[in-house]
């Protein structure tokens, strides 16, 4: 045995006490005229056993538990290096199992558990606008207006403070080639509702908010690499959006927020949004009906989520009142700021999560597998080990030991695989997700991984370790086995029928996830998406008025449209699968509604003449627009397939009139005459129901800067540089951003449905993989455990195919009962799966016979060289030996 | 198997009182774990039998907890061995466990003589 060096001496001590106490009474015995040999025979009899004496004695010194757990260790790395097969087996299943799951915890860690990186972030709400409409309908709606927010900040006593903030873009000129950056409009207590402090600098004052203020703070990034990082940046002053800006702070390295993508770079004030184009118009921080402000409060110290909530209902009930035509239906929700950023990243992540610990289930289920193969082999050893005197709870905690130091082997193996598949995951991720550009192995992951270890080794160590403390030594000694034990049996078997229907399982998850997402792919946007690509335009407000944007575009689009190999031109906004959508109220004839809440919404979208065309988006009825329809020509609208339905069932919609809620002028909201009617288009996703939506010629109602859309003839590679040279050419200090085929559009929408459907599709392979090795482990095992009965039903005159038969047929029966279990299973969890994720059908019945015939093609594999093994048993050998 | 005979007519040491008796035969003097056994057994006119898986562990406990103190010595034999003595803290320990003792072995005793009521 080996002992570590501190116990060596104090062991020898014991030693020596114990003979000394052995030798006097043998000498008592002696000189009472007892015979040498008699003497010695009878103090050792009246001794005892000297180990027993030993180990009893040694567990008072205190250190006993780390010493013996150090023998154990030395036991079980002996006893696992006697087998390295299995202890190689082990290693790696465990390893693959525990890998997986560290690098998607990492992953799920990083994106939806990691606090936001603020100090006390647990205190940072999101206060979001709700409305409920008639019908007691609502409809989350993120944003809120300019005045709602002064309102609230004014009035609510729950928020240490109470910031507001929407991400923009502005144009830096003056610093090499002009430059689209992205940003922040905020108001002035935004940094310190964060509880950041700027690096360099102060931050924004409230007296900043009012129009004129043109201070502005930039990132560190932005610091960096535009201002050479000069320390007198602050003070010094910069183009943006064609005015002069102060620079007043530079941020912390790493500071992002609003969470956007890229990470903004500069943050202004509401100075910006207070400006207005033309003395007397309303400038958007008093339009209380425009919303597309985010709130973000720090709560109070001590103070509730709900407390914060209640208050902010009833100043937003008291608001609805005040001003029923724009808040009516209006109220607010007020959510964990942790929650709103994590948003929809967080139910495909979790049902991934749990795919993954099925994995090291059916893992674990196939290491407990072959740890009860080998307790069976072993039996006679640790039988051996308890007649010498190893106490039931010493053998038992061997056993126990042996199964820990596979799973921390497995655990550090895993943790070297889960780095690299950590790798793979976050370049396999769709890219706007918070946090996985900072996913790393880090203390959290390791607490984890060392805590599923850890539960591995005990799920797969107790059920051995407690047949060691009810087993019968003197029987497991003496036996020797030529069939199996029938409970042992029945244990294997119970666990392949376990590993089977998680395998199947995963299988069917996975299944219903590729078919949902092949259905998604193949889903026809309502556009043609090949060959086109669009950009953006930033005309700064301060140079270009409505009118001369309107003559910009007007100038511009048949200017591109002449460009070589150009099929098509035009613009548009919202782009479809672009990302956002818009909601303009509008009436219809006769139905003039009398406030928010009752007024008709439906999505609404600017285009340019020719759009329809360079969409290949179908016109059902009616004409396009056409660079005749400009800001001085009839008010028109196109509509599409989706709002005829709904608002002209049966009947003809052209020539029909509704009026938006919108306008080029302050006080004029015109009639619109129904010129055409579109196919439908999938705006946001491609599994949205398509909803009502109209277009109006751009000259009639531009309200954000568009996208160009160009389709070309060949490949697109090439016209974004001729594009921005034409750009460059009417106004070298424009900026182009947002340069991106249509194909990349599409390809983000289906990023995620993408991430999921892969990494579910990887790890099903894995379980199924595993729970075939498991298959194969416990065949082949039975097999070599029942070649004496084979040799007998050979020698009784049984033919090879029979006995492969048999084992094939055990085998199917098995992994049938775990295919039937599986699919009931998943059955259930179909509805579910669909539920959290969309592109899922609820009821997929068709996934099924896929799952059953890759399950039982690999289950054949996997069955088959073992039961080949068996019809090759040789009788006369075999009788022989037995 | 005389040894197993022999041990039928000696009684189970309650557990705890094996620390009282050690203690209580140190007071009269250190004395090696061989001493101390063979001691116990002479007092007891054969009925206390220790054996040696229970007293040398206890032994060792008792040595941890600070009650007695070991050295090693040369016993009348010339045999080097392991003598233990009482420490002040065991002497302490020792009168507690023995008025323990006494106020238990009272109780038990008023127990087992009171007459009882249904019988008289």
């Amino acid at each position: 045995m080996r002992l570590p060096l501190w116990r060596r001496r104090q062991d020898e001590e014991l030693d020596e006490e114990l003979r000394s106490h052995l030798q006097m009474a043998i000498r008592d015995r002696v000189e009472r005229g007892e015979s040498l040999q008699q003497a010695t025979d009878a103090a050792r009899r009246e001794f005892g056993n000297v180990l027993l004496v030993k180990e009893t004695t040694r567990d008072m010194w205190g250190w006993v538990s780390i010493e013996q757990l150090w023998q154990d260790l030395v036991y079980a790395g002996r006893a696992l290096r006697r087998t390295p097969g299995f202890t190689t087996a082990a290693v790696l299943t465990l390893a693959l199992g525990i890998g997986a799951n560290a690098a998607m915890f990492s992953v799920v860690y990083a994106v939806i558990l990691r606090p936001l990186p603020f100090p006390d972030a647990d205190r940072l709400m999101a206060i979001n606008g709700l409305v409920v409409r008639d019908a007691g309908q609502v409809s989350p709606s993120a944003s809120s207006s300019w005045p709602d927010y002064f309102d609230w900040r004014a009035k609510a006593q729950t928020f240490a403070s109470l910031s507001a903030y929407h991400d923009t873009n502005f144009t830096v000129t003056g610093l090499g080639r002009s430059q689209h950056v992205p940003g922040a409009i905020v108001s002035a207590e935004f940094f310190a509702t964060l509880g950041v402090a700027p690096s360099l600098g102060r931050a924004f004052r409230r007296e900043e908010e009012h129009a004129g203020s043109n201070v502005i703070v930039v990132s560190d990034q932005f610091w960096r690499s535009q201002l050479g990082m000069s320390g007198d940046a602050v003070g010094r002053t910069m183009m943006v959006n064609g005015r002069s800006f102060t620079i007043i702070a530079v941020m912390p390295a790493g500071f992002r927020f609003p969470i956007t993508f890229p990470p903004p770079e500069l943050w202004t004030t509401i100075a910006e949004d207070a400006q207005v184009e033309e003395p007397g118009d309303t400038p958007m921080t008093a339009q209380r009906g425009a919303h597309f402000l985010q709130v973000i409060g720090r709560l109070k110290e001590g103070v509730r989520e709900s407390a914060a909530r209640a208050e902010l209902e009833t100043i937003a009930s008291a608001l609805a009142q005040q001003y029923p035509e724009d808040n009516a239906g209006r109220s607010v929700r007020v959510v964990p700021e942790l929650e709103a950023v994590v948003g929809s990243a967080k139910r495909p992540l979790l049902v991934l999560l749990a795919a993954v610990a099925c994995v090291l289930l059916i893992a674990c289920v196939n290491l407990a597998n072959l740890m009860t193969a080998r307790g069976t082999a072993r039996q006679r050893e640790l039988a051996l080990r308890m007649a010498l005197g190893a106490s039931r709870y010493r053998v038992a905690r061997l056993v126990l030991t042996e199964s820990l130091v596979l799973a921390v082997a497995g655990a550090a193996l895993g943790l070297v695989a889960g780095s690299w598949l950590v790798r793979l995951l976050v370049h396999l991720s769709p890219t706007n997700i918070r946090g996985l550009d900072e996913v790393s192995m880090d203390a959290a992951v390791l607490v984890f991984t060392a805590a599923i270890a850890l539960a591995c080794g005990l799920f797969v160590g107790v059920a051995p370790a407690m047949r060691v403390t009810r087993s019968q030594p003197r029987q497991d000694l003496s036996e020797t086995r030529t069939t199996a034990g029938r409970s042992q049996r029945r244990l294997l078997n119970a666990l392949i029928v376990v590993e089977t229907a998680l395998g199947v399982l995963l299988l069917a998850v996975a299944t219903f996830l590729v078919r949902g997402f092949d259905r998604l792919t193949h889903t026809d946007p309502g556009f043609d998406p090949s060959h086109v690509v669009t950009l953006r335009v930033g005309l700064p407000d301060s140079r270009y008025t409505y009118l001369k944007k309107v003559a910009f575009f007007d100038e511009l689009l048949p200017e591109l449209a002449r460009l070589p190999g150009i099929e098509a031109v035009s613009l548009v906004a919202p782009l479809p699968l672009g990302g956002s959508r818009f909601g303009v109220s509008f009436d219809l004839p006769g139905r003039t509604a009398r406030s928010a809440a009752e007024r008709l919404s439906a999505e609404f979208a600017f285009v340019g003449p020719d759009y329809f065309r360079a969409m290949r988006i179908p016109l059902r009825r009616g004409r396009e627009f056409t660079a005749a329809d400009g800001d001085d020509a009839p008010r028109v609208v196109v509509i599409n397939e989706a709002f005829a339905q709904q608002y002209f069932p049966g009947e003809e919609p052209l020539g029909k009139r509704i009026r938006p809620g919108l306008s080029t002028t302050e006080d004029e909201t015109p009639w619109r005459e129904v010129v055409g009617i579109a196919g439908n288009v999938k705006q946001q996703t491609l599994n949205e129901r398509v909803k009502p939506l109209y277009f109006v010629p751009y000259a009639q109602g531009m309200i954000t800067t568009p996208h160009i859309v160009l389709r070309s003839a060949g490949p697109p590679e090439a016209v974004p540089e001729s594009a921005r040279k034409l750009i460059a050419a009417r106004d070298p200090e424009l900026a182009v951003f947002d340069v991106r085929t249509m194909d990349e559009y599409f390809g983000r929408v289906v990023a995620s449905p993408r991430f999921t459907t892969l990494l579910l599709m990887l790890f099903a392979v894995l379980g199924v993989a595993l729970s075939a090795v498991g298959l194969y482990g416990v065949l082949a095992y039975t097999v070599v455990q029942r070649t004496h009965e084979f040799g007998v039903r050979f020698a009784l005159g049984a033919r090879p195919r029979d006995v492969v038969r048999g084992v094939m047929g055990g085998a199917f029966a098995l992994v049938g009962s775990g295919l039937l279990v599986g699919v009931v299973a998943s059955m259930a969890l179909n509805r579910a799966l669909a539920r959290t994720l969309d592109f899922v059908q609820p009821v997929d019945a068709a996934a099924y016979p896929i799952v059953a015939l890759v399950l039982l093609s690999v289950a054949a594999v996997a069955a088959y060289t073992p039961a080949r093994r068996a019809a090759r048993v040789d009788p006369v050998t075999t009788l022989r030996a037995g | 198997m005389v040894a197993t005979k022999h041990h039928k007519n000696r009684i189970e040491l309650l557990q705890g009182t094996l620390d009282l008796l050690i203690l209580e035969t140190l007071r009269w003097g250190p004395s090696h774990g061989y001493g101390i056994s063979q001691a116990l057994r002479a007092q007891s006119a054969d009925v206390l039998c220790v054996d040696a898986g229970s007293l040398y562990p206890a032994l060792h406990r008792l040595e941890r907890q600070g009650l007695v103190r070991a050295e090693w010595a040369i016993s009348e034999n010339k045999q080097r061995t392991r003598v233990y003595r009482l420490t002040p803290a065991g002497r302490q320990r020792l009168a507690g466990e023995r008025s323990k003792w006494e106020q238990l072995s009272a109780a038990i005793e008023s127990v087992l003589n009171r007459t009882r009521p249904s019988e008289s």
